[in-house]
């Protein structure tokens, strides 16, 4: 009679550590602590001298480069909140021009997708099974990509989501007014200056300050996005099961709300689309049916950039943050509700998996093709 | 519509499916007790044709409802709950046999058959419902994880089978009369009684030990 056998249905019944109220409070402290290290980072950019800061970022201004960084540095740290976070904290701070920070928005929205590319590889070896988890990987990368082929020449020659964002903006910042500073903001100043106090007091000064600053910023703001993602993702579990069971036999616009609410309690796109993997795998869960989930995720994403905008002084923050906002929420709108274009990257993805589950030589070269080559040829050649 | 709230006070989506698992092996006993009474009591098959076919599509599609959900909570919850998620999936299969069995006992029924003598038909009728209340059992061990009460259920599981095997082999050597219903009456019990005794080997054997029973050798050795 084995007393541990790990068969038992009942002892292997979800059990979480820590209590979700304890877990709750600790997102809320990792919240104020990723708002502090937005803040960090953009007065240690500040910090390091406008012109040092400015020609940090002047290669970018070429849109198309600015797309490959954003792409990059996404793929990089397999975050696109974290991306789009330090970009709002470097537009807040006024280092990086708003017109400049767009494409490298859209770039985050691509760069992301790498994820559950990465997730489906792992079905590689059992052909339609395969296919089919390839297919709902690349049918988010396919439609960030053609919102980033029709939106991207169209906000060049218009400037028109980053008009809209400023107009939305302005009228947000002025219901606030503009006296008017929020408790949470006067907090996370108190905090960063104390923060900065501590470092000073260790003896660093001038650039070597700037420099220590930047790396707790960019360290802290990797680190709270960690932990608030698997920390929700634990609080959340039981919600994302029930709400996926019952998404199973679904289609539409309710797999929006959903794939927004699922993104916006875990604080991340990625966790989402992966979870929809191993499902569109085992075919519980069908490729359409999958795809307004993913097109939810990308909007749900946005509210990370929108929070770390109120850790900025500048409501450039807040408007680039409505960029990301809006792009997805164009994106979806230009899409989806039309049958044929809504097939676009629906059968683009299913043709690609047909492809490369004949020949997995398709999967390397599109994985590097799209998500490093391409980009790191943009920014060699197209930067300045 | 999405149980936000009820997230926070719930966070056992396994539980939910060991309930299903739950009805589908009342629904496996519910139909197994019915298509026996046809066969042995005298109740009219046409009767129950209805309900058992109804019963015996429930428990088909709880399996595959099972198999979905299971496949969501590995993919949300990952690898520490694989060996939960491989032993639900085995006991689903157990649970949708015994609606098989229950089906092929119906079929026998049909046919009205000869079930021997009055002594013989009573001892065909106590092996159903022993069957029965194994049955009943499993379901309030899978609930309750006693291992002490699961591994006396195993022995007493294994003692009826081996009854049932006797009783074929008598039944095979008669001559000079039809006893084919009754030998086949007593094999569908004792797969009932095996597969429901499957179900109960979750509760003390390690997963690579499902279906084989304590301190027996494989059946295949």
């Amino acid at each position: 009679m084995s007393s541990s056998a790990p068969s038992s249905v009942e002892t292997l019944t979800v059990r979480t550590r820590f209590p979700i109220w304890l877990r709750l409070i600790f997102v809320l402290a990792l919240l104020f602590a990723f708002l502090v290290a937005i803040r960090l980072m953009g007065s240690s950019i500040k910090a390091f001298g406008k012109g040092a800061a400015g020609s940090m970022f002047d290669g970018v201004a070429n849109p198309f480069a600015g797309l490959a960084v954003g792409t990059l540095a996404t793929v990089l740290v397999q975050s696109s909140s974290t991306t789009t976070s330090t970009i709002v904290s470097l537009v807040g701070n006024g280092t990086l021009k708003l017109a400049s920070a767009v494409p490298m928005i859209m770039g985050a929205n691509i760069g992301t997708t790498i994820t559950n590319t990465i997730v489906s590889i792992g079905h590689v070896r059992q052909g339609n099974e395969f296919r089919r988890a390839f297919a709902a990987a690349t049918v988010h990368d396919f439609f960030n990509l053609l919102c980033v082929i029709a939106l991207l020449p169209l906000e060049i020659g218009t400037g028109v989501l980053e008009k809209s964002a400023s107009a939305i903006s302005g009228k947000l910042t002025s219901i606030g007014g503009s006296e008017y500073e929020s408790p949470i903001k006067q907090a996370v100043k108190s905090a960063g200056n104390w923060l900065q106090g501590s470092v000073e007091a260790l003896g660093f000064e001038g650039k070597a300050l700037a420099g220590v600053m930047l790396v707790i910023g960019i360290a802290l703001t990797f680190l709270c996005l960690i932990f608030i993602t698997k920390n929700l993702k634990v609080v959340f579990s039981g919600a994302l099961e029930r709400t996926l069971n019952k998404q199973l036999g679904r289609s539409g616009l309710i797999g929006i709300g959903v794939g927004i609410l699922m993104t916006v309690a875990v604080q991340s796109s990625s966790i989402t689309t992966s979870l929809l993997v191993p499902m569109c795998a085992a075919g519980v869960l069908t490729l359409r049916n999958a795809f307004p989930i993913m097109l939810g995720a990308n909007i749900g994403t946005t509210v990370t950039a929108l929070l770390a905008s109120m850790g900025t002084d500048n409501p450039d923050g807040l408007t680039i943050a409505l960029v990301h906002l809006l792009f997805n929420m164009v994106g979806v709108l230009l899409f989806y509700p039309l049958p044929i274009l809504r097939d676009i990257p629906i059968r683009m993805a299913e043709k690609l998996a047909a492809g490369a589950q004949k020949n997995p030589f398709i999967v390397v070269a599109y994985v590097g093709g799209v998500f490093v080559l391409l980009p790191l040829l943009g920014y060699i050649l197209l930067d300045k | 519509m999405f149980d936000w709230l009820q997230s926070l006070r719930d966070h056992s989506q396994l539980k939910k499916i060991q309930r299903q698992f739950l009805e589908m092996l009342a629904d496996g006993r519910h139909i197994f007790d019915a298509s026996s009474n046809a066969l042995i009591g005298g109740t009219d098959p046409e009767v129950i044709r209805e309900d058992l076919y109804t019963t015996d599509q429930r428990i088909n599609r709880t399996e595959q409802a099972i198999r979905r959900e299971l496949v969501v909570h590995g993919s949300v919850h990952g690898g520490a709950h694989v060996p939960a998620l491989l032993v639900l999936m085995s006991l689903v299969k157990d649970a949708e046999r015994i609606g098989d069995y229950a089906k092929n006992i119906f079929e026998l029924a049909l046919a009205r058959p000869e079930l021997g003598t009055d002594a013989e038909r009573t001892a065909l009728n106590e092996c159903k419902d022993h069957v029965s209340k194994l049955l009943v059992r499993a379901a309030g061990l899978i609930e309750s994880q006693d291992e002490q009460l699961a591994a006396a259920y195993l022995t007493e599981s294994d003692k009826l089978q081996s009854l049932c095997d006797e009783q074929v082999g008598i039944l095979m050597v008669e001559k000079g009369r039809n006893v084919v219903a009754a030998a086949l009456a007593y094999r569908y019990f004792k797969r009932v009684a095996s597969h429901a005794g499957n179900v109960v080997t979750s509760i003390v054997m390690p997963l690579d030990k499902l279906d084989y029973y304590p301190g027996k050798p494989d059946r295949d050795q």
